[in-house]
């Protein structure tokens, strides 16, 4: 059992981890070939993973229409929109448009999906504007020079800040791509030394807490 | 003044330079030949290669199989020639006899080896050569193991003249030569981290203080303070994500610590494998913190892959359950504002951390600490101080440091290069450079 | 409490409210200020504007209806451009919440332009696999797709002629919400084909493409709404995306306002309280 939770996946990622690291470096079509079908393999453990997910999401909703929990009513919403979208889903074949006229599948996708997503995707407008006004406060030098930066960018990037100050879209130009763009690279340099370090760590099974398990 | 003058005025620096109705002397008879004689001469050298410059079939052509590609693909090398320029073309053809095509034409002045991107270590012929590749697609194809005839014509107006055709087979290659600058630099890390992990093992290094990870405590403290539940998010990610990885390293510990206090802990997740793999460490940090009887099976749960439906699900169970903290740990998208702006409203402590810079600055307003980029890798080293995760970092603040390093010599060897118009920088330069 | 602590902490439906009004007035009486190109958008077009009629021009619609806001009128400035220029269109998408919505605009832009599917443009639709899938296409379109979006067999397609794969493919760009994107389509697509790469983007995440665009791993870049008004300007065809500006304008001065006044009632309460307590 040991074998089976501890050793055999360590010895699976050791290799693959190895195997596909080496494969930057071949560019011959037997080596892309390999990419492809591994990235097929992961698009099937998904789908099984897939099963996992929703089968918790029904215990979950289950248990908390059996205990009546508070809300369970909306567990009953969440029953009939999973298996509702499922079942029209089955009928118009996945398709959201036959000859130009829309299933119900599609109805469903252009006037609940699109509606709702863009809904909370607007909210995002909102949320800015009270995040801002309760942190954007110059309690340090550090904090003033963010915030004068972050007014110019503002106003430069919209017509009506260009028509007022007509430099400060060429300032905001400048920021983006100087000022931005040099500190991006510095975080990206950091990330992907820190994404390397720990890629090499779980290759060589040194680090082993994503397993679960205990220490050995 | 008379018309005589007048025209003696005019011609007058002509034949200053000429020096051709000044009555010579004897001294001047002879210099003025000799101006005369270089002048004819300095015409003569100026015109010279364009005069001499008989159009003759290119020279030292070479095809090969296009080194360190995929197939398909076919390289022609030749020398440059004196005739070289913008009215003489180069035809590269293919095939013999009546199947011979023309596959490209191009100016005789352009397609050198220095414009292609080969380092030092893998260029195949000098830089003032000439180069072209022919690659499948666009309306030829080459198939690997069949040979092909290809030759170079040069044509001026209606001169032309042609090398004679070399038969080449073009293969995929196993190794691309041009990386293995890149193959070299991630082994020196690799070697680097390693030996930072022994050293650790050895001896103490110094962290620095993360403050949103000192805060963990109290967070955890506050929750159970208030007997309110604790909130987790492991973010968007997948597994294959190192800022994942991270955030479900990080929940082992803090799990650890949650199951110490016996402290509610909701995990909602995005990722049915991610949610599986949560399930077992949090179990394993219960065990650990000897606390096996306070695990709940569904303190980790699967809501929905979709973004903002996930995003919808955990507002309501904020709003709803109210928990003391919050953690955002891993890679997001646009909810993380959604989510960090709820949680304030409800008076949690949030701690975050990502590696995604352009939802930073949402996290940073919003949260009351941000670990941002690589402190959340550094994160499980901070709470554990376990010798091999507090080796890795050291290794990557000496891969940084050499970085930086590099960049700065590189900065100075380019500017080098280019004041002094020399390319011997490159046999540096080229060793970071990404190639392909 | 003073009137500058009761303003900080103002209840947060006072600056939706004041966002939300920013937001709907410009809608509805707009002002229409003029609008400056950006050379990043202006590379897009200007290589769109360059190719050749009958070049085969590939839009890898790859957002959800979330971002519909930012990119669709992005879509439709590009498809109107490609499509205005005859070129042969490849629409496809790497998110399938998107495929509805990108088979929306590309079938309302051909059918506005009078073009034919299968003749003049294809929608290749949704197929698994992201990184896989460009690296199939990239060795063999059809395999990556045997059929479109509408079952027929792409082999058959006239669009399609004399293309064999993303070698063929003479400019792609990808309008994209987040991963997978733009960088996507670079790593998996032009680093190993090297065909042409241009970008379009939610406004969130265009500064982090910024680097990709100066190192030249993608031609141009069109960010967020802003960038979709210019690209409308550059095509003479104004739309929503030139309409959402005045909204925008008025949007983020609010914000800044509001910036502005917290700061002061901020600085306010710290002189106050310095005055109180000298030491």
């Amino acid at each position: 059992m040991i074998f089976l939770r501890r050793q055999l996946p360590l010895l699976i990622t050791f290799v693959m981890g190895l195997v596909f690291a080496a494969q930057y470096y071949v560019p011959h079509p037997a080596s892309e070939q390999l990419l492809t079908t591994v990235n097929k393999w992961i698009q099937i453990i998904g789908g099984f993973a897939l099963v996992l997910g929703v089968t918790s999401l029904f215990h979950l909703h289950a248990v908390k229409i059996r205990r009546k929990e508070a809300g369970w009513g909306y567990s009953f919403v969440l029953y009939a929109g999973l298996l509702g979208t499922i079942a029209v889903g089955l009928w118009a074949n996945g398709k959201e448009a036959v000859n130009g006229a829309l299933t119900a599948f599609g109805w469903m996708y252009s006037y609940m999906m699109v509606p709702l997503q863009g809904t909370m995707f607007a909210i995002l407008a909102f949320f800015i504007a009270s995040a801002a006004y309760r942190s954007f406060r110059a309690r340090s030098r550090e904090a003033a020079v963010l915030l004068v930066a972050a007014v110019i960018v503002m106003m430069g990037r919209v017509p009506l800040g260009e028509y007022l100050v007509p430099i400060s879209g060429d300032f905001s130009q400048w920021i983006l791509n100087v000022l931005n763009t040099s500190v991006r690279r510095a975080i990206l340099i950091g990330i992907s030394l820190g994404a390397v370090a720990l890629s090499l760590k779980i290759i060589f099974g040194i680090e082993r807490a994503y397993l679960g398990g205990g220490k050995e | 003044m008379g018309k005589s003058q007048k025209t003696r005025e005019l011609w007058s620096p002509f034949r200053y330079a000429l020096r051709i109705t000044r009555p010579p002397s004897r001294g001047f008879r002879r210099t003025g030949h000799a101006s005369l004689l270089t002048g004819l001469l300095f015409l003569l050298a100026w015109a010279a290669p364009a005069m001499a410059a008989e159009l003759s079939a290119p020279h030292d052509v070479r095809v090969i199989d296009t080194p360190s590609d995929s197939g398909g693909g076919l390289t022609i090398l030749w020398s440059k020639a004196d005739y070289d320029g913008p009215d003489v073309r180069y035809q590269i053809l293919m095939g013999e006899g009546a199947e011979k095509k023309m596959v490209a034409e191009f100016p005789a002045n352009s397609h050198y080896v220095r414009d292609a991107k080969f380092p030092w270590w893998t260029r195949p012929a000098p830089r003032g050569f000439h180069q072209y590749d022919i690659k499948t697609g666009k309306g030829i194809e080459l198939k690997d193991g069949t040979a092909y005839a290809v030759s170079v014509a040069v044509r001026r107006g209606d001169e032309r003249a042609e090398a004679p055709a070399v038969q080449v087979v073009p293969e995929p290659n196993w190794v691309n030569w041009n990386q293995m600058n890149n193959l070299l630099l991630v082994l020196l890390f690799g070697a680097v981290v390693f030996g930072s992990i022994r050293a650790a093992k050895r001896r103490e290094i110094f962290l620095r203080r993360i403050p949103g990870l000192d805060a963990v405590d109290e967070a955890i403290g506050r929750a159970t303070e208030l007997g309110k539940p604790i909130l987790y998010l492991t973010g968007a990610g997948d597994m294959s994500e190192p800022a994942t990885i991270a955030a479900a390293v990080i929940l082992g510990r803090v799990a650890k610590r949650v199951a110490a206090y016996e402290t509610d802990l909701m995990v909602p997740h995005r990722d049915p494998i991610v949610m599986a793999v949560c399930q077992e460490i949090t179990k394993q940090s219960y065990l650990e913190a000897a606390k096996p009887d306070a695990f709940k099976e569904d303190s980790n749960f699967f809501i929905t892959t979709d973004q903002f439906s996930y995003t919808a699900a955990v507002d309501g169970i904020m709003l709803r359950r109210k928990p003391a903290a919050n953690f955002f740990m891993g890679s997001y998208f646009a909810e993380s504002l959604l989510l960090t702006e709820t949680g304030a409203s409800t008076g949690a402590i949030q701690i975050a951390g990502t590696d995604s810079d352009h939802q930073l600055p949402f996290f940073v307003t919003t949260c009351d600490y941000t670990l941002i980029g690589e402190e959340l890798y550094a994160a499980s080293a901070y709470l554990s101080r376990e010798p091999v995760q507090v080796g890795t970092l050291r290794g990557q603040d000496m891969g940084k440091g050499f970085i930086l390093a590099v960049l700065a010599l590189g900065t100075v060897l380019a500017t080098v290069g280019v004041l002094f118009g020399t390319d011997l920088p490159l046999i540096i330069l080229d060793l970071f450079k990404d190639l392909k | 409490m003073t009137f500058a602590e009761r303003m900080l902490h103002i209840d947060r439906r006072i600056i939706f409210l004041v966002i939300g009004v920013c937001t709907l007035v410009p809608l509805l009486y707009p002002v229409g200020l003029a609008i400056k190109v950006s050379p990043e958008v202006r590379s897009v077009h200007d290589h769109i504007e360059s190719l050749p009629e009958g070049s085969v021009f590939l839009l890898s619609l790859d957002f959800d209806p979330a971002s519909k806001p930012e990119l669709y009128p992005q879509a439709v400035a590009l498809l109107r451009h490609a499509f205005q220029k005859n070129l042969r269109v490849i629409g496809m998408t790497l998110w399938v919440t998107g495929a509805g919505m990108a088979d929306q605009v590309i079938t309302q832009m051909a059918r506005d332009l009078g073009k034919e599917n299968g003749k003049d443009y294809v929608f290749l639709g949704w197929s698994p696999g992201v990184g896989s899938l460009i690296i199939t296409m990239g060795q063999d379109l059809y395999k990556a797709f045997p059929s479109d979006y509408y079952n027929q067999p792409t082999k058959e397609l006239a669009v399609l002629k004399g293309v064999q794969n993303l070698r063929d493919v003479n400019y792609v760009v990808s309008l994209a919400a987040g991963t997978a994107g733009i960088e996507t389509w670079y790593v998996f697509g032009k680093d190993k084909y090297k065909f042409e790469l241009g970008g379009g983007c939610t406004g969130v995440i265009a500064p982090g493409l910024y680097p990709l665009l100066r190192s030249g791993q993608i031609n141009g870049l069109i960010g967020g709404l802003r960038g979709a008004a210019e690209y409308e300007v550059l095509i003479g065809k104004k739309g929503r995306a030139v309409a959402g500006m005045d909204a925008q304008s008025a949007t983020h001065f609010a914000i800044i306002v509001l910036v502005i006044l917290c700061n002061v009632f901020y600085l306010s309460i710290r002189a106050s309280r310095g005055k109180a307590d000298p030491r």
